[in-house]
């Protein structure tokens, strides 16, 4: 798309624009002298001022409007102008999509959902008052239960700007159980950055007490990552020359809390990304396509609302991939519960109805499509993505 | 969604808030790997935004049309009132400089209001040249900025359109986003809403006189709707003289377009608003005047090159026909699936599902699209995982996988990669 030339485009409409707003002044000026001047006429001369000369000096300023047509003067302004102005929405319709709403269904979007997804994402962006202030106009009735999760979640992320690794490690010791299920290294982690601070701030025995008391637990575990850590107090003063001066960079603590926040909103049960922000992704990716598609179907007079699902794929990035779909190469059906993906002896997977077809119904040895191995029903398996 | 560690350099971002932090590596990542594809993508979004360029334009438009009626309406007014003073038979000094002066006076209030109307002309075209510039700024580098940004557009667009204008207010200050949104467009859409819900058609009325031509051209007959309302709420009051009088004045000039509503309310002068018939009872329904609202957006959203619905409920459902797959709705959804959470499924139930020519295949583990790079391997129990995966299991456990999903456990060596065409 080329923007530049709707940019010429506009900047003409606003040239022509600001020709004509100052024309029109002058206009309206030269108009206001003009009375002015028969104005000034009229009180200069001497009393009595006869009816007649009164007379031919309004005559004579009406003859001037007249022939001055202020109004006419700016005729070809305008029309110029005009021109502009009309020719530019339609640049932008040829540019741009000018219906994106083709390919809407319109069903009852229940708003009262839509406002709940909203609120949570806001609450998820720890924007609280943006939330409770959406709730509040739309009247919604129901409180929005994740909030106090995130409420709680951005408490820890605050303190963690500051430094203060407390509430942290609050929330990290009652959910040990849960995180360490989930193979999370968090506590360690924690530990690290807390044991570093004292190791830039504080004296040799504060960190090697801290080591004792908070590291140690994770000595037989990670021990490579232990001795790296405890051999830093060497040099507490002269950290410059500590060959692990990388393990004090601040991406440490960025890092830090990207993770504690995808182990907090995994543990109350969201993802880490707002869904909301994911679903909006995928609609702006999908949309293009999907509008192609509502064209070309009422192009074909085909009912754009009554499909169960898209006759074409709408192509997204890998990061929207949640689902393995197995799609058949013989049948190009995608594969269900009824209908799963078989493994054949010669590692190609078919569906299982294509199996059946090819098998005449488990009845005879088949000849596998991609390769001349020959396999019978029975020696396909089942496989699960 | 894999989160690779932040690049270096890159601090600004994660710190406030992490999710950002999540999405601009995956946004980089993804653009790292295939450049072409998301940036032709980008393209093609960008082609969705008529309405950011549009709006603007109409309201300048608007500007525009007023200050220009008003120096037309004027200057006339002016020139004729001094053809009066001329024409007159036998002028007085005084009289004449009393009308003169008044003229004087009255293309000087003109000149005010022409710079005023100026210079809001000038900030509306800003307001244009803002969001041309808005567009062109998008670039690799601060995509996912830029897609935040557009979010929170697309947010502000629909708490305007449902009217939640505080909320609305809040975040386009808050993100520092005014120029983006169209605030004070719709400014102008609460007063007629406002009154319309306390049933006053009288800001409607003028808000119809105010874009007569436009709206003539678009066929609307939103005016003729309003009318027949007011002619409703005379016969409601049982005022039957006055409501003959209004019938006359203000709904007969429709009736060469539209007989058939014209006799359907007219008839309900033979009626009581506490009719029993429902032909005519649903015209005396206070739901009437919610509809009057519906219709007035429909009409304004129109004008200014909307579209008529809001931009995040035409973007969600395309989002969730996009994702849509029937495994969404069984309970192992992954969470990372906004399709995994109740509201969204109640929203895509109405919704075609998504179709794919070619198999797409998700490691359960690694939550990796499996391919060439990535193989699917099958466990003895047809259980599916990528090589990456299963790799990374086997050198932790001496070459032992087990399946997360069986717990059947067997030897790295016993695996077989399946062929997927
Ligand atoms: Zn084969
Ligand atoms: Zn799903």
């Amino acid at each position: 798309m080329e923007l530049n030339t709707i940019k010429d485009a506009f900047d003409r409409v606003a040239k022509r624009q600001k020709l004509f707003s100052s024309k029109s002044q002058e206009v309206v000026d030269q108009v206001g002298h003009e009375i002015e001047q028969a104005l000034a006429k009229i009180q200069a001369s001497n009393d009595p001022l006869s009816p007649i000369d009164l007379k031919s000096i309004l005559t004579e300023l009406k003859l001037k409007l007249n022939t001055m047509d202020p109004l006419h003067q700016l005729e070809g302004l305008q029309k110029e102008r005009n021109i502009n102005l009309s020719k530019y929405p339609k640049l932008l319709e040829k540019s741009f999509n000018p219906d994106i709403s083709k390919a809407y269904r319109n069903v009852d979007f229940d708003f009262h959902i839509v406002n709940q997804i909203l609120a949570s994402h806001f609450y998820r962006q720890g924007l609280f008052d943006l939330g409770d202030c959406l709730i509040n106009e739309a009247g919604e009735p129901e409180a929005i239960a994740i909030r106090s999760h995130f409420l709680e979640m951005y408490q820890i992320l605050e303190a963690l700007k500051v430094k203060n690794l407390e509430p942290a490690l609050n929330w990290i010791t009652a959910n040990r159980e849960k995180l360490k299920q989930n193979g999370s290294t968090l506590e360690l982690k924690l530990h690290r950055l807390q044991f570093l601070e004292i190791i830039q701030k504080g004296t040799k025995g504060d960190a090697l007490s801290y080591a004792r008391t908070y590291l140690s637990p994770f000595a037989s575990l990670h021990m490579n990552e232990f001795q790296k850590l405890v051999v830093c107090i060497i040099w507490v003063g002269k950290l410059d020359s500590c060959p692990h001066a990388e393990l004090m960079a601040p991406a440490h603590w960025e890092e830090f809390t990207v993770e504690l926040t995808q182990h907090f909103c995994s543990l109350v049960g969201q993802s880490s990304p707002s869904p909301l922000s994911v679903a909006i992704a995928a609609g702006i990716e999908g949309l293009p396509t999907l509008l192609k598609l509502a064209n070309v179907m009422a192009a074909k007079k085909q009912e754009w609302l009554a499909i169960k699902q898209l006759p074409v794929p709408v192509e997204l990035g890998k990061e929207f991939q949640f689902h393995s779909i197995f799609v058949c190469p013989v049948s190009r059906d995608q594969c269900s519960e009824e209908n799963p993906p078989m493994l054949m002896p010669c590692l190609h997977v078919l569906c299982k109805q294509s199996i059946m077809k090819l098998s005449k119904s488990s009845s005879r040895i088949f000849k596998c499509p991609y390769c001349p191995t020959e396999a019978s029903a029975a020696q396909c398996r089942q496989l699960y993505f | 969604m894999e989160i690779d560690p932040l690049p270096n350099g890159s601090g600004s971002v994660g710190t406030t808030i992490p999710e950002a932090a999540a999405t601009t590596t995956a946004a980089t990542a993804a653009l790292k790997t295939t450049p072409s594809s998301k940036l032709s993508q980008l393209t093609e979004s960008l082609k969705l935004e008529h309405q950011l360029l549009r709006v603007p334009f109409e309201h300048y438009k608007k500007t525009i049309r007023a200050n220009h009626r008003a120096v037309e309406k004027e200057v006339s007014s002016v020139i004729s009132s001094v053809a009066d003073v001329a024409d007159c038979n036998e002028p007085s000094k005084e009289d004449a400089v009393l009308n003169l002066t008044s003229l004087v006076s009255r293309l000087q209030g003109l000149k005010r209001k022409l710079e005023e109307g100026s210079r809001t002309e000038n900030l509306q075209a800003q307001r244009c040249r803002a969001r041309l510039d808005h567009l062109e700024s998008v670039d690799a580098e601060n995509l996912s900025e830029w897609n935040n940004v557009r979010l929170k557009r697309i947010l502000v667009d629909y708490m305007l359109r449902m009217s939640y204008y505080d909320t609305a207010m809040k975040l386009a200050e808050s993100s520092n986003i005014q120029d983006l949104v169209d605030i004070d467009v719709f400014q102008e859409a609460k007063k007629v809403i406002d009154a319309l819900r306390n049933q006053e058609v009288g800001p409607a009325l003028a808000w119809c006189v105010d874009n007569k031509s436009r709206l003539k051209k678009s066929k609307s007959k939103f005016e003729f709707q309003l009318r027949l309302q007011e002619f409703i709420e005379l016969v409601r009051a049982e005022n039957h003289m006055r409501a003959i009088l209004y019938a006359r004045r203000h709904l007969a000039p429709w009736g060469a377009t539209h007989l058939k509503e014209l006799q359907r309310v007219m008839a309900t002068l033979a009626f009581r608003s506490n009719t029993g018939c429902a032909k005519y009872k649903v015209l005396f329904e206070p739901k009437q005047w919610d509809f009057l609202v519906d219709q007035f957006k429909q009409e304004f959203c129109r004008l200014y090159g909307m579209t008529l619905e809001p931009l995040l409920n035409i973007y969600l459902q395309a989002g969730l026909s996009a994702l849509k797959t029937p495994y969404c709705y069984e309970d192992d959804c992954t969470k990372e699936d906004p399709l995994s959470q109740d509201s969204f499924r109640k929203l895509a139930l109405p919704l075609p599902y998504s179709k794919q020519h070619h198999s797409k295949l998700v490691c359960y583990i690694t939550k990796e699209l499996m391919d060439t790079e990535n193989p699917p391997q099958v466990l003895p129990n047809g259980y599916v995982y990528s090589t990456k995966a299963l790799k990374e299991m086997a050198e932790k456990n001496n070459g032992t996988i087990t399946c997360p999903r069986t717990g059947l456990v067997c030897n790295y060596s016993e695996l077989v990669k399946a062929y997927i065409s």
